[in-house]
């Protein structure tokens, strides 16, 4: 990337300068990042040199390391993502409506949510079921029919709204409950904005699976076929690596897990017939942005490497927007301490500068009480503020991917792509994401850097201000509760509706469902929006999908 | 069948359709590192808590939460245990826990909590001193 004479140079200031440090602070020790790649306490142009500058790139040009767009933030603020939800679903309205008087603004000024749904509604478990009790609306919004859905979006414009429905092996009843509201409210299925999560992978970072993988991902072809056809403008798959983070996998590891997992996807796709440029341009990534600022910064750039270049090499995609990787950040939990919530202000400040600084497409910040509970209204329209801050205050968003460039920074995103290649073709020996998950050889290594993460901590290697040094006795700090009364007005509408409903006609559209799921037919998304309509529980689907497509099939699927 | 030489042995638990458990593995690991057994399952109902730790006849029950809902599944747990057994299994708390709960969730039987951020060597520390082999 350089001249030979300036690389020349370039090592001979860094001879000197080795020379004068190690003279003078011998005993200074190498820094690692939080994966275990190296740090030199400085960079020079040679560090880079061996770099393709082509690698690197422009703006809105394969291989989009520097952002998908052209012009990016000077011509289009990421969109606000603020994510919400408990209680009722009037409750959670409530909140929706607070965050839009806040500003939380998607691309051109429209509206946004990121709608997330409570504990049992997540496993596909209405509030009425022994399972729920204690839990109903606690950890976010209740929901067990589209009832519920109406509710939620009464009065929503909802072909100007992109609305985010967090769920992650319910989609396939929520997506059907959202569709079927908004035709309801005159919205036709083709003009809906939107993401479903489509995460029935997510079993191997996160304890309680629905699906098996295998046949996980049997739905999650359901879903972006039937989107592909029916809802051009509807992202239809989430990759989330953010969970894999939490979990406690290092940054290589959650772009390496999360590049086999969009890999074991879109071959699935693939497989069943659909077009690999057609289906692509609607997927998306939410990834976790921890406090290892530069390294979290190179892993969103390397993700945006690495992804077009699986669409181009291992797909042949040709449609340029099949190689975006549309990404949204959602700011690390796990970063924040229960001990003096208010540091972790600080700490969003510093993930939302990153985040921008990384060139995300949207954006959500934890509350700085998120590790006490769910938001207060005011701490929840403190994420919005600071994001909003780093938008018109820090002028960050000048420039177009303005970290690109540093020795560091380039260094460290070649670096981080090498790394999760190696991890990537280390699954590819096995045979694949599933395989991989199958053998529980992914979750052993996320337990393995679990446990190492929390072991440095526990002896004071890493400090975590607050936790283990700078303790202080504090008073409790005032915590946001849902109403007592939740769980049972949640039941007792519930109750209601299964009274008022066609018993009939549900037991009739819940039989098709059945039918279909048994064979895994072409029509099971269709064939819930029709069970969806004559308000079936969502439990009552998500039953059948679970004995059709559930751990009982683990054999044959 | 246990020993008078067996180590103490613990159930820790937290609720099925609560995907995070990062925390619960890690006290699991430090309790087997230190000599302990412990077995490690989900729960969906609170009378499986109880259920399990009679079959397993372990020493101590420890449960994490991150769901919020404490304040409604520890006691349930309690009365269902005080239907079922003779004396209480000592059960201890971990998790999302907003400090302000604490006293109810000791008034309600457990004998002790440790919030998120708690240092797992106290933890360990603590069931050594203070959990007897039953």
């Amino acid at each position: 990337m350089f001249s030979e004479e300036t690389v020349k140079k370039s090592k001979e200031l860094k001879q000197e300068w080795e020379t004068k440090v190690t003279r003078k602070y011998r005993e200074i020790k190498p820094a690692q990042t939080l994966s275990g790649l190296p740090i030199n306490p400085v960079y020079t142009p040679d560090d880079i040199a061996h770099i393709d500058f082509q690698e690197i790139g422009i703006p809105g040009a394969y291989p989009y390391t520097r952002g998908i767009y052209p012009l990016h933030y000077q011509y289009q603020p990421w969109m606000m993502q603020q994510i919400h939800g408990y209680g009722l679903p009037e409750d959670t309205r409530q909140r929706m409506d607070l965050l839009k008087k806040g500003g939380m603004e998607g691309y051109f000024g429209n509206l946004v949510y990121n709608l997330v749904l409570d504990h049992p509604s997540q496993c596909g478990i209405d509030c009425d079921d022994p399972r729920a009790h204690g839990l109903v609306g606690v950890c976010g919004m209740s929901f067990s029919s589209l009832r519920d859905m109406e509710i939620l979006v009464e009065g929503l414009d909802l072909d100007k709204c992109n609305m985010s429905l967090i769920t992650g092996d319910t989609c396939y009843y929520l997506l059907p409950a959202f569709i079927v509201a908004a035709e309801e409210r005159g919205t036709p299925r083709d003009k809906l904005r939107g993401n479903s999560m489509n995460w029935p992978l997510k079993g191997f970072c996160m304890p309680n699976p629905v699906f098996p993988p295998r046949s996980g991902l049997k739905l999650m072809v359901q879903l972006i076929r039937f989107c592909t056809k029916e809802m051009p403008t509807w992202n239809t798959t989430n990759f989330i690596s953010y969970l894999a983070r939490e979990a406690g996998a290092n940054p290589v590891q959650e772009l390496a897990f999360i590049m086999q997992w969009a890999i074991a996807t879109i071959q699935a796709c693939v497989d069943a017939g659909l077009d690999v440029d057609a289906i692509a341009p609607r997927f998306g990534f939410q990834i976790s942005l921890g406090m290892h600022f530069f390294e979290d910064i190179a892993k969103i750039r390397a993700l945006r490497r690495m992804y077009s270049k699986i669409l181009k090499d291992r797909f042949g995609a040709t449609n340029p927007k099949a190689f975006y990787a549309r990404m949204h950040v959602h700011t690390s939990g796990g970063a924040y301490t229960a001990q003096q919530p208010m540091n972790n202000i600080a700490r969003g400040a510093i993930l939302a500068l990153a985040a921008a600084m990384a060139g995300t497409n949207s954006m959500n910040v934890c509350a700085y009480d998120e590790a006490l509970g769910i938001p207060t209204e005011e701490s929840h329209l403190l994420t919005l503020r600071t994001q909003q801050i780093v938008l018109h205050e820090t002028d960050v968003t000048c420039v177009g991917d303005p970290l690109a460039g540093s020795y560091y920074l380039e260094d460290l995103t070649d670096k981080i792509e090498k790394a999760a290649n190696e991890l990537i073709d280390r699954m590819d020996e096995m045979g694949g994401f599933v395989e991989a998950v199958e053998k529980g050889w992914l979750q052993g290594l996320i337990a393995e850097e679990s446990y190492r993460a929390n072991e440095e901590i526990r002896k004071g290697e890493r400090i975590h201000v607050g936790v283990n040094r700078y303790q202080v006795e504090e008073e409790p700090k005032p915590v946001f509760r849902v109403e007592s009364d939740t769980e049972k007005k949640a039941v007792e509408r519930l109750k209601k509706l299964k009274k008022e409903r066609d018993r009939e006609e549900v037991r009739k559209k819940l039989d098709q469902v059945r039918a279909i799921a048994r064979e895994d037919g072409e029509d099971l998304i269709p064939a819930i929006i029709e069970a969806t309509r004559t308000y079936c529980s969502q439990q009552e689907v998500m039953d059948i999908l679970k004995e059709e497509y559930g751990w009982r099939h683990m054999k044959n699927c | 069948m246990k020993t008078a030489e067996h180590p103490l042995r613990i159930l820790m638990t937290r609720m099925d359709c609560d995907g995070h458990d990062r925390g619960a593995r890690y006290v699991a690991r430090k309790m087997l590192d230190s000599g302990m057994e412990v077995v490690f399952t989900p729960f969906s109902l609170p009378a499986e808590v109880v259920h399990t730790a009679i079959q397993e006849d372990v020493d101590l029950i420890g449960l994490s939460f991150l769901t919020g809902a404490h304040l409604v599944i520890v006691p349930e747990i309690m009365r269902i245990m005080d239907e079922q057994t003779k004396a209480r299994i000592p059960v201890l708390v971990g998790g999302i826990i907003p400090p302000q709960d604490i006293s109810s969730l000791k008034q309600a039987g457990v004998l002790a909590v440790f919030p998120s951020g708690s240092s797992v060597d106290d933890i360990v520390r603590f069931v050594r001193e203070n959990v007897r082999k039953r």
